[in-house]
């Protein structure tokens, strides 16, 4: 019950402030289709390099939550998911909001994900700590393979294509060795003077995530973005409450769905929305009605992807393991402030640690409330034109990336990065991978280093890195997770081929 | 040239491109003469030259299946506003000043991406508000706020 002794920090003036401010901003922003709560938290981070780290990540988590819950306004009201966590929930939300019934799903929405919310929440609180004791254990081998772990589940999972996942993850690492080497401050793969500082984590965040998006909404050129808004008549938030309160099978279905897949790495909030909204479809007696505007369906999703949210931090706290593209951003948002999670986070600042995951708890309630109240202006966000956002993302990221060291090149680098990333996805890579190299690389570095010194010491670097029980559970894990997607890459080939033949 | 084939040349030119990059890679760290900074990347520089062949050969057998490529018309959408993010970044900043090229970037991408008419003097109206409001924040938020100190060309 540690946590308890934590919330006085989330009770100040200046963190509720920042809480709600995160909040509403991320309401906003997730309620934008185009903006991806991932871009969202990426641009934020600069934001927070003024504040002390435990506001700066209550800052990120708030808007993290909020985007989640957000991205739903834009489902139902315009059948746009206003992030891939949303899919579920248009396939509902927007049928009834064609009925006239948009106010009500809305508010459905925002109070199941509360209950999701703090489900995941809970299960974030009960959980981590106990892992991380178990991880205080780990040494240079361990953290290495961690490290690699970490790229190779997000390679293999974030990714259409294995191999392209996995290649991703390399070249993220090589972007990270560029700069002076930390050891011996050698210089290595300086071929611009641009990169003489390195590759900043912030720079290359905000460009891989935030320029590629800039650069997608433009392609439609002068092209006019024309929505069916849908008439959102009043509807009392009591009789939400009671409706949702009603639905018992889908809370728990929601629930359950959220938590097992937001502990799986790579899983994300867009798988929980789906294969909860099927589960709580086949075990419902009105299962036909599904899709033609049926509470229970938005229920379901909403619970889903937001009890999805506090788990998927599981392994990035304990081990520094990100679950999510959100939550490698979130990494990155930690590490520029001094603080490396794993199994010492908890000992070194149980205080940061502690608060951050109290105010999630803090803003699921926020979000129900500014939530329920602010859907009718998010509304309104939704009709910005994608030339006004582009250009708006475009200088923010340009200033982003320069207030993180006053530094040009960082510009130049943040730009150069989003525009090749932009060409890559083009060909099928993703930048989840590639983020998650740059963040991890100078980690799997410095322990792959350390190792060997004790390996060369001891009894040699095979015996050292791929003995030993530890050793060989993170080695399987790293198989495992590449196997896996492997065979899941072939079954979809498969289905795709007799869906061709089909049709 | 069908679009099979043509996607499939894309594909195979994407995989070279990255396969180039690794074994470039490969060569500096396994040609210095003091290996030790280079132990990580020479591992790293392995799997991205084995990665990227598999997606070579791949590519090259049409097996490769994600990413649709590029296309002229999408080149031809989107070049303007690379060029002018490029322009912005490497020109209009050193010579103007941060705000004054931010401004510029800001709203020329806007009217190049607007659909509404160029013709009516409205339309500019707005694009000059919504300019000078979005600044007006950016500056107060940055400048301010968080007291970032940019470096002043002609202007701030």
């Amino acid at each position: 019950m540690e946590f308890l002794y934590h919330f006085g920090p989330v009770f100040t003036l200046s963190s509720m402030a920042i809480l709600c401010a995160g909040t509403i901003g991320g309401l906003l922003l997730g309620a934008t289709p185009g903006l991806s709560p991932t871009m969202a938290v990426a641009l934020l981070i600069p934001f927070t390099f003024h504040m002390d780290p435990a506001q700066g990540l209550m800052l990120l988590g708030a808007a993290y939550t909020a985007t989640v819950a957000g991205g739903a306004v834009s489902a139902i009201l315009l059948k746009i998911p206003g992030a891939p966590a949303n899919i579920a929930t248009a396939l509902d939300g927007y049928a009834m909001a064609r009925k006239g019934e948009g106010a009500k799903a809305l508010q459905l929405c925002f109070i199941s994900s509360f209950i999701g919310g703090v489900l995941g929440v809970l299960v974030l609180i009960f959980l981590t700590p106990v892992l991380a004791q178990w991880a205080l254990s780990f040494g240079p081998s361990h953290l290495f393979w961690i490290a690699i772990l970490g790229v190779t589940i997000i390679g293999s999972l974030d990714s259409k294509s294995v191999v392209k996942g996995l290649l991703a993850g390399c070249i993220g690492l090589w972007i990270a060795m560029i700069g002076y080497d930390s050891i011996q401050g050698v210089e290595r793969f300086i071929f611009s003077e641009h990169l003489e500082g390195g590759v900043h984590i912030i720079a290359a965040l905000i460009g891989l995530f935030a320029i590629p998006q800039v650069i997608e909404m433009l392609e439609g050129g002068r092209h006019k973005r024309t929505f069916e808004m849908v008439e959102v008549k009043p509807h009392s938030v009591w009789k939400s409450v009671g409706i949702t309160l009603g639905h018992p099978r889908a809370l728990t279905i929601g629930g359950i769905v959220g938590v097992i897949i937001g502990l799986i790495p790579g899983a994300g909030g867009q798988i929980a929305g789906l294969v909860s909204y099927d589960q709580a479809r086949r075990f419902s007696p009105d299962r036909e009605k599904f899709g033609s505007g049926q509470a229970e369906g938005v229920i379901a999703a909403e619970t889903a992807n937001n009890a999805m949210v506090g788990p998927s931090l599981v392994p990035l706290l304990t081990l520094s393991v990100p679950g999510s593209p959100t939550a490698a951003v979130l990494l990155g948002g930690l590490l520029i402030h001094g603080i490396f999670p794993g199994p010492n986070l908890f000992v070194q600042h149980p205080d940061v640690a502690w608060a951050f995951i109290n105010s999630l708890l803090v803003g699921q309630f926020l979000m129900m409330i500014f939530g329920l109240y602010i859907a009718g202006l998010a509304a309104h966000v939704v009709r910005i034109p994608p030339a006004i956002l582009a250009s708006g993302i475009l200088v923010l990221a340009v200033f982003g990336a320069y207030s993180v060291q006053n530094s040009q090149s960082d510009v130049v680098v943040m730009l150069a990065l989003g525009i090749g990333m932009y060409f890559l996805q083009q060909y099928g890579f993703s930048p989840a991978p590639l983020v998650l190299g740059v963040i991890l690389g100078p980690i799997a570095e410095s322990n792959y280093v350390q190792g060997r010194i004790i390996a060369q010491a001891g009894d040699g670097m095979f015996s050292y890195f791929c003995l030993g029980t530890m050793n060989l559970v993170l080695i399987s894990l790293v198989v495992l997770s590449i196997f896996y997607s492997v065979a899941t890459e072939i079954r979809m080939r498969r289905l795709d081929s007799l869906g061709e033949i089909a049709t | 040239m069908s679009e099979n084939v043509a996607g499939r040349l894309q594909q195979t030119i994407a995989a070279a491109i990255i396969l180039a990059l690794g074994l470039w890679v490969a060569f500096v760290s396994f040609s210095v003469s003091d290996p030790q900074p280079y132990l990580f990347p020479q591992l790293i520089s392995v799997a991205m030259v084995g990665l990227a062949a598999l997606a070579l050969v791949r590519a090259a057998r049409g097996a490769n299946r994600t990413g649709a490529g590029m296309s002229l018309h999408q080149l031809r959408m989107i070049a303007p506003a690379i060029a002018l993010m490029l322009a912005y970044v490497l020109i209009a900043i050193p010579t103007l000043g941060f705000y004054t090229a931010a401004t510029l970037a800001f709203f020329t991408l806007y009217t190049l991406f607007d659909p509404s008419s160029h013709q009516k003097p409205s339309t500019w109206l707005v694009r000059i508000a919504v300019t000078v409001g979005f600044m007006a924040l950016i500056y107060v938020v940055f400048a301010m706020g968080l007291r970032v100190q940019t470096p002043r060309g002609l202007f701030i």
